[in-house]
């Protein structure tokens, strides 16, 4: 078994294209995709803080305070409105970013009129911080405005602050960085792992089958002297070790980069999540991930071994990642918990296992029955590869 | 000594409908079945070349895969040296060396890794492998690119690496299915001397072919196969009494069952 195994191995490493996908491609493109966006992302929010808005405001001479203060302000550009224009349809022709509407009777004595009410008119389609900016411009106003307001009533401060908010309602989150950041993380992590190992088993797999057939190896491998579960063993663990290896590589430059962009940002978060994280987790999540790999190897070696070209193996592959898109998919939604049916959910049940260690909530007695119970499916499934491995109608198909 | 004797095979037909017109009028298929070989039956002494002859589709491959192990016959027994084939596949594994002209190597592996992997597969010995390398590589004269990878062979280079794999646990019946197809004249004269070289040491050989000339030239024995039947099995001199002048002729008569 291990003759066969290590030759595979020497095939696998020696082809530029798998390795290419194998290890370049998780390497470069994971801090390449997450850099893209947090780049872009951040750009695109500076832009919005920055850039100058046009923008017009009916009767300015109600509230002369705060006409002054946006025209004073920086980034913001006055446009005169014509007279007859409807603003609805002003604004949507994109000739002004916004257009604020003061009422008739504003006043900045709201003992007077109540509440004001300014209508601020802007194209919401597209990301814009026209609401926040000229927040900031109109807090200042409406704080000094409140705060005399108060004096002239004889309230106090503590009374300003019990009128303005009644009953409170103080937040007190019991979860740790770790269980919350872990939540989000770790149905990622499993979508992103499972995948990795079916997709870093793939090339592999249809080579160690089909390719063989194609080449016209396969038949003087099927009759030397050894057993035939030993090839399918040796093919099955190469396909295992590929996947595995893809998948550990990409997690490990996941996390580099993770460590990378925590202390480079200082972001406070990431680094208590992954310092909460201790190894026997780590090791955890990396078992359970055994008989997951081993239920991949042997689907795709079937698949493999029963197409009779290159292509064709591929083009049986493909739907696979659907298959097991959906049920880790399940794993990440909120409000699906590893129990009742989702515990005997297979692949499912795996996914919110590594959740669940990820968070650091795991109860360690239901990994057994997971382990268990994927562990024979796994088992099942090699059996067949073995047995479909002995089926002439597969073989010379 | 190899004795084949009244041996068949059939295989499910999926679907009838997506057969040819040809497969459809063949008389081997009935009902579900295609029975590709119905009843083969030959026999190679020790240090004889048996060749067998067939149209295309007479069940030739099928036969040598039987003799080979790769398929498990329906009936009939293969007996090599009096042991049986079907009842013990793996002692007649080790000892037939299987080579067909669409026989591949692994490209990346090196000629040297390709033959070495075969050799460990038959349970040989590092140092047995080795020297067994050394040998053949001196008669079929693999020396400049046995350390090169065999995506980068020619046809007759990959043939000389095919056939010192086949040959590495020194097998004591060589089976070669269609050696020469689709190989230029240089690269078949290399498996035609191959052919010769194992006469000469007295380890028998069957081989199929469409080449008469071939025939004429290495061969004993004479099979031929006609829609899963051996319609023709006897020395290559009653074979060229058929039609004394034609082999062609020869191999026409023996079809026709004259």
């Amino acid at each position: 078994m291990w003759k066969v195994f290590l030759k595979e191995l020497k095939e696998v490493v020696r082809d530029k294209k798998t390795m290419f996908f194998m290890i370049l491609l998780p390497l470069l493109l994971f801090p390449v995709i997450i850099g893209g966006v947090a780049y872009f992302s951040s750009k695109a929010a500076k832009d919005a803080q920055s850039e100058t808005l046009k923008y017009a405001i009916v009767n300015p001479q109600s509230a002369p305070e705060l006409t002054t203060a946006i025209r004073e302000s920086e980034g913001f550009e006055a446009i005169q409105m014509p007279e007859d224009a409807d603003i609805r349809e002003w604004v949507k022709t994109d000739q002004v970013d916004f257009v604020l509407k003061v009422p008739g009777n504003f006043s900045t004595d709201p003992l007077q009129v109540n509440q004001n009410q300014l209508q601020l008119y802007y194209n919401g389609a597209g990301f814009n911080a026209i609401k926040s900016r000229l927040n900031t411009l109109i807090e200042p106003i409406a704080d000094r405005v409140q705060r005399e307001a108060f004096a002239r009533l004889n309230v106090t401060e503590e009374q300003q602050a019990a009128l303005i908010a009644p009953i409170a309602l103080e937040e007190v989150n019991v979860a740790d960085a770790r269980e919350n950041i872990g939540e989000i993380v770790g149905g990622m992590v499993a979508y992103v792992v499972f995948i990795l190992c079916l997709q870093g088993g793939m090339i592999p797999a249809a080579d160690l089958g089909a390719g063989e057939k194609e080449r016209g190896t396969l038949e003087t491998l099927l009759i030397s002297p050894i057993d035939r579960n030993k090839i399918v063993l040796g093919k099955f663990l190469t396909i295992a070790v590929a996947g595995v290896t893809t998948a550990l590589i990409t997690v490990i430059s996941m996390a580099i980069w993770g460590v990378l962009v925590g202390q480079g940002l200082a972001i406070e978060a990431i680094n208590k999540f992954l310092g909460a994280i201790d190894l026997m987790d780590l090791a955890l999540i990396f078992f359970m991930l055994i008989p997951v790999v081993a239920i991949f190897s042997a689907l795709l070696l079937s698949l493999s071994i029963y197409a009779k070209t290159f292509k064709e193996a591929q083009g049986y592959m493909g739907p696979l990642v659907m298959f097991v898109i959906v049920p880790v998919i399940l794993a990440t939604l909120p409000g699906i918990e590893l129990e009742g049916v989702w515990a005997w959910v297979p692949l499912t049940n795996v996914a919110l296992a590594m959740k669940e260690l990820i968070k650091g909530t795991m109860d360690y007695y239901q990994l057994i029955g997971i382990f268990g119970s994927t562990a024979i499916i796994a088992g099942l499934l090699l059996g067949f590869c073995v047995h479909w491995f002995n089926k002439e109608k597969v073989l010379f198909r | 000594m190899i004795k084949i004797s009244h041996l068949a095979k059939k295989f499910a037909v999926e679907n009838p409908k997506k057969l040819s017109e040809q497969e459809r009028q063949d008389p081997r298929l009935s009902g579900k079945y295609f029975h590709s070989v119905q009843d083969v039956s030959l026999t190679c002494q020790k240090g004889e070349v048996l060749g067998l002859l067939g149209p295309n589709g007479a069940g030739k491959t099928t036969t040598l895969r039987m003799l080979s192990t790769a398929l498990k016959p329906d009936s009939g027994d293969i007996e090599i040296d009096g042991v049986s084939v079907v009842k013990k596949p793996l002692v007649a594994r080790k000892a037939i060396g299987f080579l067909s002209g669409a026989t591949g190597l692994y490209g990346r592996l090196t000629g040297r890794e390709n033959i070495a992997y075969f050799g460990q597969l038959h349970g040989m010995t590092t140092q047995a492998i080795n020297e067994k390398i050394d040998q053949l590589s001196e008669v079929l004269d693999l020396h400049t690119f046995l350390d090169r990878k065999c995506d980068n062979y020619s046809t007759g280079m990959k043939q000389k690496t095919a056939i010192a794999r086949s040959v590495i646990h020194d097998p004591s019946l060589v089976v070669l299915d269609e050696p020469t197809t689709g190989l230029d004249i240089m690269a078949a004269q290399t498996v035609l001397d191959f052919i010769n070289s194992l006469k000469e040491k007295g380890v028998p050989v069957i081989f199929s072919t469409h080449h008469l000339g071939e025939v004429g030239e290495l061969c004993d024995r004479v099979t031929v196969i006609n829609h899963g039947r051996s319609v023709f099995n006897d020395t290559v001199e009653t074979f060229k009494n058929l039609a004394p002048g034609s082999l062609h002729q020869a191999f026409l008569n023996s079809l026709a069952g004259k």
